[in-house]
């Protein structure tokens, strides 16, 4: 069996190398696709054609779509994410790693209150199944959902700090109470999936023969909801959770916005106007690997926490 | 927060073999989906009629001090904006954008794209199968909204080579030239990420239905591949089809409402949720004329949540073992 993990586990992470670059080679082509190139931006309206064919020739503008695609990969795995033609005189990495730590920390405490609230509200459901509560939970919710973060921001601003003056709308980073609001906002609208997915996983596990005699001999109810139901029904969250892993680090675009806060989010949204090609390139690439591997670590640990599950065979099947 | 959006019928357990039409029925017996639908009725219905309902003109300006963004009154039910147009029928113009744009995704990149390749992926198997699915995980792991945005902005920039072009060779004027190229824009850049949930779908379901014993019976028949697909497969897969993209509804007109607001889609002064909802939305906005905003605000999320109960409610129709009695 080990080596049957471990064989899996190698043929999992080969697949992302051809995946990884069709990515790159997909998501180089697109961003190329915009007319006007890097140099256009750096130098503004008016330029001397001499100094933009100069600098065109230093950071190989000049070259085929391919020579630079092939350029940027060979730079790429020497540690060199480009200039950032934005923000003149910081490389990308400068540009993006303080922003990536920002979203990162917003996100991550966004998904732990997204889960905390979720997996409660998904279980309370399931139980009150058959009565009207059970609706009624996963439609409030839904309408959450439903809201735009950029109708609910506005709102809350309002009432929450203009109105009566609860938290402050400055950016005072991550661990300060400001930034309640913010986190707050990103999390809302999460809860509605995680609860609906939690319910069906619930619903599906109380059904099980092993609930059934859990009952039959006597045991409290809180300890079969507790231990029998709810430890089997997480077993489908991994799923969930790995795939909004990515996401903390992606950035919330409206709430980065809206709190001017300096997140990747809103350094995409910049880098997209600007455009920042190097910057953005570098943020999509970011996400989309994080996402690919992601993916594979979630196989990796079913393999390893669930062993029916057919080793061998990919995610989807 | 991006949490990821898994639907829930689709990966929490085996699929059941068939989903019939007439299970659908049962929708209109549940009372909030029964509600749900006639929202959705009256939303879609006001954006299709929106030309022959009388005192709707989304574009006559009064500016007046006594006219602009007033609160709603007798006259005008929502209120009046910057210009002292009528909200009401801004809103119910923005509609017909919304209504446009979901429906030119949802036939070109849910029905045609994902049924398309979910069918082929599915029902051929092998590595055409590998090849649909590996696609749309790497599609699916881009940061969508980032690579939206990105396709939208790049394609902007050139809308005027496009508006000319069709000035000089269709009968369209500037105006609806450049609208069309809008919607265009938007749409290309939203369908090569609209497929792959359908496509998933469709895909387990054929598998499903492939080893039926109706589809040996036809295969041995001699039916072709096409009539097998067309006239087994086909049916039994559009009830999940449909169930997967009411779920998936809201987000779709969110793609369209989000570049609006960022002013990468539908521009002023042709109404869109997005450039309505931007006109009222900030703090200071907000403070000074709540109307703009909630007026703007609430017939969109009514929409989506009127599909997302939808949603819900489909789901709990297909998958009997988690429903609400």
């Amino acid at each position: 069996m080990a080596s049957g993990l471990l064989g899996y586990t190698i043929r999992r992470l080969l697949w992302t190398i051809p995946v990884l670059l069709v990515i790159s080679m997909f998501v180089f082509w697109i961003l190329r696709l915009a007319p006007g190139d890097p140099v256009d931006v750096l130098l503004g309206q008016r330029y001397d054609d001499d100094v933009a064919a100069r600098l065109r020739d230093k950071y190989g503008y000049d070259e085929p779509v391919h020579i630079q695609y092939f350029t940027y990969m060979t730079n790429l795995f020497q540690g060199d994410l480009g200039v950032s033609t934005r923000h003149t005189d910081f490389n990308v990495s400068e540009v993006i790693w303080p922003k990536i730590w920002v979203s990162t920390q917003l996100g991550f405490l966004a998904l732990i209150i997204v889960f905390s609230v979720g997996i409660p509200v998904g279980i309370y459901a399931a139980m009150a199944r058959g009565t009207f509560i059970d609706p009624l939970t996963i439609s409030f919710w839904l309408f959450i959902d439903a809201i735009p973060s950029f109708v609910m921001i506005p709102i809350l601003q309002y009432f929450l700090a203009l109105k009566f003056s609860v938290v402050g709308l400055a950016w005072e980073g991550v661990w300060s109470t400001n930034a309640i609001l913010p986190i707050l906002i990103m999390s809302l609208p999460g809860v509605a999936g995680v609860a609906r997915y939690m319910r069906a996983s619930v619903i599906l596990v109380m059904n099980e023969d092993y609930v059934r005699t859990a009952r039959a001999k006597g045991l409290k109810e809180t300890t079969v909801v507790m231990t029998h139901i709810t430890r089997n029904a997480l077993l489908p969250m991994i799923t969930v959770i790995g795939l909004s892993l990515p996401g903390i680090v992606t950035g919330a675009l409206f709430v980065e916005t809206f709190f001017g806060i300096p997140g990747i989010a809103r350094e995409s949204l910049a880098a997209i106007t600007g455009p920042d090609f190097d910057v953005l390139l570098a943020l999509i690439l970011f996400g989309s690997t994080l996402f690919v591997f992601a993916n594979v670590a979630i196989d990796l640990i079913y393999a390893v926490v669930d062993p029916r599950i057919r080793v061998g065979a990919s995610r989807g099947n | 927060m991006a949490v990821a959006q898994a639907s829930t019928f689709e990966e929490t357990a085996p699929l059941p073999p068939v989903v019939r039409w007439a299970s659908l029925r049962r929708l209109l017996r549940k009372k909030i989906a029964f509600v749900a639908i006639v929202y959705l009725v009256i939303f879609y219905g006001a954006g299709l009629l929106a030309p022959v309902i009388p005192g709707v003109d989304p574009y006559k300006q009064e500016l007046t001090r006594e006219a602009v963004s007033q609160g709603p009154s007798a006259e005008h039910w929502f209120g009046t904006d910057a210009f002292g147009r009528d909200l009401l029928s801004r809103v119910i113009y923005a509609t017909r954008t919304t209504i446009i744009f979901t429906v030119a995704v949802v036939v070109t990149g849910g029905l045609f794209l994902g049924i398309g390749l979910g069918l082929l992926a599915g029902y051929r198997g092998g590595w055409v199968d590998t090849l649909i699915m590996r696609v749309g995980e790497v599609m699916g792991g881009l940061p969508t909204l980032i690579i939206i945005l990105a396709l939208t902005a790049a394609f902007r920039t050139r809308i005027d080579d496009f508006v000319f072009w069709l000035q000089d060779h269709t009968w369209m004027s500037r105006d609806d030239a450049r609208l069309l190229v809008k919607f265009v824009i938007i749409t290309g850049a939203s369908v090569p990420f609209a497929w792959i949930g359908t496509s998933r779908i469709v895909r387990g379901q054929a598998f499903a239905l492939r080893e039926n014993e109706f589809v040996t019976a036809a295969e041995m028949m001699g039916a072709s591949t096409t009539r097998i697909v067309t006239r087994h497969i086909l049916p039994g897969v559009m009830p999940l089809v449909v169930v997967g993209l009411s779920g998936g509804m809201a987000a779709i007109a969110g793609t369209e409402v989000a570049l609006s607001f960022l002013g990468l889609g539908i521009d002023p002064p042709t109404p869109s949720f997005g450039n309505l909802i931007a006109d009222g939305a900030g703090v200071r906005a907000f403070a000074a004329n709540p109307h703009i905003l909630l007026a703007t605000a609430i017939p969109l999320v009514l929409f989506s949540f009127a599909w997302n109960l939808l949603g819900d409610a489909l789901v709990d129709i297909v998958e009997p073992r988690t429903r609400n009695r």
